[in-house]
């Protein structure tokens, strides 16, 4: 006789980690003034070292776990008076979109999909790369869904990064990958390079696209820069330039901007790059800038068995976030 | 339509310094750059890995191929926002490949062979080691050279060092018997390898100051051998080297030094220290990236494509707000 075994199994629900332990959401289902993430896992288009297409779930662990040492309402940042508070209506975490190996064209529009669908509700897309190239597609969905929904709205750009990554081709890889990004943000229709400013470019750069920058209006801030004027200088001239006329700020964190010393997990490794503080103090003065969109990208863990270059790249996710997920001490909680 | 029309990078071919051409040595000419391995194991070091050397280098230094491809336009130095003409490196830069490995002795009598010979072309050797024990064979080609070290371990109190000796005291504490020698032999004056410890602590400061020393210390009619060790770094940046370094220099120091010694004219700069297989910080090695990129200061020194940091300028823009 054979027995049936009826015994429930309730379904599998949210495996894995999403960012900050936020709640899973679909696209369509977010709402104005929300934080939507959106996974870019694809490092199809970086040259040289891979494995940042890890980037995403590495960066969803990590804040997890920095998140779960900040309980509710019990962690306080001394920095700002502030206490933290859980991502449970501020952010939602979309998932990843779907990534097309060797079809660099449909992997962009899946990414620009999401990206747009949640600047038209309001919502503050957050992409997660991913290598540098995925910043495009993520910009061009915000552009695209800034159009739609304040067609005469203008925006800004900042790029904190190691590198220019505005060349208009990169040798084999073609017009569209890890160097050229930039560019293609530059040529999207409600932005000017005269609004674009890149912050902590290290070393050796092209000449070419220095000049071109340079003669459209662009502004660069070398890493040297910042050592010599100091974060809180180079980030107010920076938001000051690229808010010129404009409504908003997109923001684009390469995470390789920082010292390989510091932070070798990531494909193109700079030296004499900025420091973790100096970071940190770059994105605090960012932390009230109109943000419409933003990513971070670069972050890859095979390069790093020890795993720090996530959790500093979590760290700069609370930094930049911080007014979404911290609030003022009460006066009733400061009597206690 | 597919945005990537072109074919995937190509990473196969020739792995030569730079993407620089390759030359046999009798082909070497006046003033050219002559890069040659050394990749031989230091049975006395603590670890093995030194012989991996040469090629980590030479993997590191394709990221820096670009400099010489047309498809770019020149490089700038961010800092110095100074334009790096680089017409004719490709010219003058050439990779004569590795030391066949042989017997310890057959070691150095290559060395010495290929240095003369490539010395006697008026050519500079840029040696890609590991180990420095081979440092003794390229003085003894170079008769009567003088020795301009960065890092690594003191030698001679003739030596011009850079940085600081490694894990010294004022009292010589570590200084083997032939360097305790050395610093007799210049008793009664301000001996070199006294000035090293008095540099100890000012690594990254009043560089100005030790350049102007170092004129005063190059005498021309000599040759001069240049030492590049990793331990010349701080650590903390790149923990891939077997002698680690706490106090030492960072980048920006280093390219400095190196920049200024390519001023002169240079019989060989020889890169140690460097061990591949250790573990360091993470995949990326960092330390072979941190000698690639001071290097490259040197040999666009050698050929005159020189960065002038004093003529800094600043962004149009960053100036007007």
């Amino acid at each position: 006789m054979t027995v049936v075994n009826t015994t429930f199994h309730s379904p599998l629900i949210q495996p894995g980690y999403r960012l900050f332990d936020g709640p899973l959401c679909d696209v369509a289902d977010v709402t104005a003034e929300q934080v939507g993430v959106v996974g870019m896992p694809s490092d199809w288009t970086h040259s040289s070292r891979l494995g940042t297409r890890f980037g995403p779930d590495a960066l969803r662990r990590a804040t997890t776990l920095l998140q779960s040492m900040r309980p509710t309402g019990a962690s306080f940042d001394p920095d700002t008076d502030c206490l933290s508070m859980p991502a449970n209506n501020w952010l939602v975490d979309c998932g990843d979109a779907t990534i097309t190996a060797n079809d660099v064209d449909a992997t962009t529009q899946a990414i620009a999909a999401m990206t747009e669908a949640l600047t038209i509700a309001g919502a503050i897309p957050l992409a997660l790369g991913g290598d540098h190239y995925n910043s495009f597609p993520a910009c061009l969905g915000y552009s695209r869904g800034l159009a739609k929904r304040a067609p005469k709205a203008r925006f800004g750009y900042i790029q904190v990064d190691g590198h220019l990554d505005f060349s208009d081709r990169l040798g084999a890889w073609g017009s569209h990958n890890h160097a050229t990004n930039a560019r293609r943000i530059s040529e999207l229709p409600n932005i000017d390079v005269r609004n674009m400013v890149w912050v902590g470019i290290a070393g050796w750069v092209d000449g070419g696209d220095l000049a071109s920058i340079e003669e459209q209006g662009g502004l660069v801030f070398s890493a040297n820069d910042v050592h010599e004027k100091g974060t809180e200088e180079i980030m107010r001239q920076a938001l000051e330039h690229a808010m010129q006329g404009c409504d908003e700020l997109y923001l684009s964190i390469d995470i390789d901007a920082m010292d390989a010393g510091y932070l070798p997990g990531t494909g193109s490794i700079v030296h004499s790059g900025i420091t973790p503080r100096q970071y940190y103090d770059l994105l605090d003065g960012l932390a009230e800038a109109p943000l419409g969109g933003l990513d971070i990208v670069e972050v890859s863990p095979p390069l790093d068995p020890s795993e720090r270059t996530e959790f500093l790249a979590a760290e700069m996710l609370f930094r930049i976030l911080r007014r979404f997920r911290t609030r003022p001490v009460s006066e009733t909680e400061a009597g206690r | 339509m597919p945005l990537r029309s072109a074919p995937l990078p190509r990473m196969a071919g020739h792995l030569s310094y730079m993407r620089s051409q390759t030359k046999a040595i009798s082909h070497v000419g006046p003033g050219d750059l002559a890069v040659l391995g050394i990749p031989f194991e230091d049975t006395s070091a603590p670890y093995a890995g030194q012989s991996l050397a040469p090629r980590a280098l030479r993997e590191t230094s394709v990221y820096f191929g670009w400099h010489a491809n047309p498809q770019f336009s020149h490089p700038v130095d961010i800092d110095a926002r100074q334009d790096i003409q680089t017409d004719g490196l490709h010219e003058r830069l050439c990779d004569l490949g590795d030391l066949s490995k042989g017997t310890d002795d057959a070691n150095h009598a290559a060395l010495k062979e290929a240095i003369q010979q490539i010395s006697g072309n008026g050519a500079c050797a840029v040696i890609l080691g590991g180990s420095d024990h081979l440092a003794k064979t390229v003085q003894n080609a170079l008769p009567d050279c003088q020795t301009a070290q960065l890092g690594g371990i003191a030698r001679g109190a003739q030596d011009f060092y850079m940085a600081p000796l490694m894990n010294t005291t004022p009292g010589n504490a570590m200084l083997s018997n032939a360097q305790r020698s050395d610093a007799r032999l210049s008793n009664g004056k301000l001996s070199n390898a006294k000035l090293s410890r008095d540099r100890a602590l000012s690594c990254n400061s009043n560089i100005a100051a030790q350049l102007v020393e170092l004129s005063q210390w190059r005498d021309t009619s000599k040759p001069l051998f240049v030492r590049f060790d990793l331990s010349v770094f701080e650590t903390s940046l790149s923990a891939l080297c077997d002698q680690p370094r706490l106090d030492g220099c960072d980048l920006d120091t280093v390219t400095q030094w190196l920049s200024a010694l390519g001023q002169f004219e240079v019989s060989a700069i020889m890169l140690t220290g460097l061990n591949p297989s250790r573990p360091g910080m993470g995949v990326v090695k960092v330390g072979q990236r941190l000698m690639v990129t001071a290097l490259l200061s040197f040999i666009y020194a050698q050929l005159g494509f020189g960065i002038d940091h004093s003529s800094k300028q600043t962004s149009k823009e960053n100036a007007s707000i």
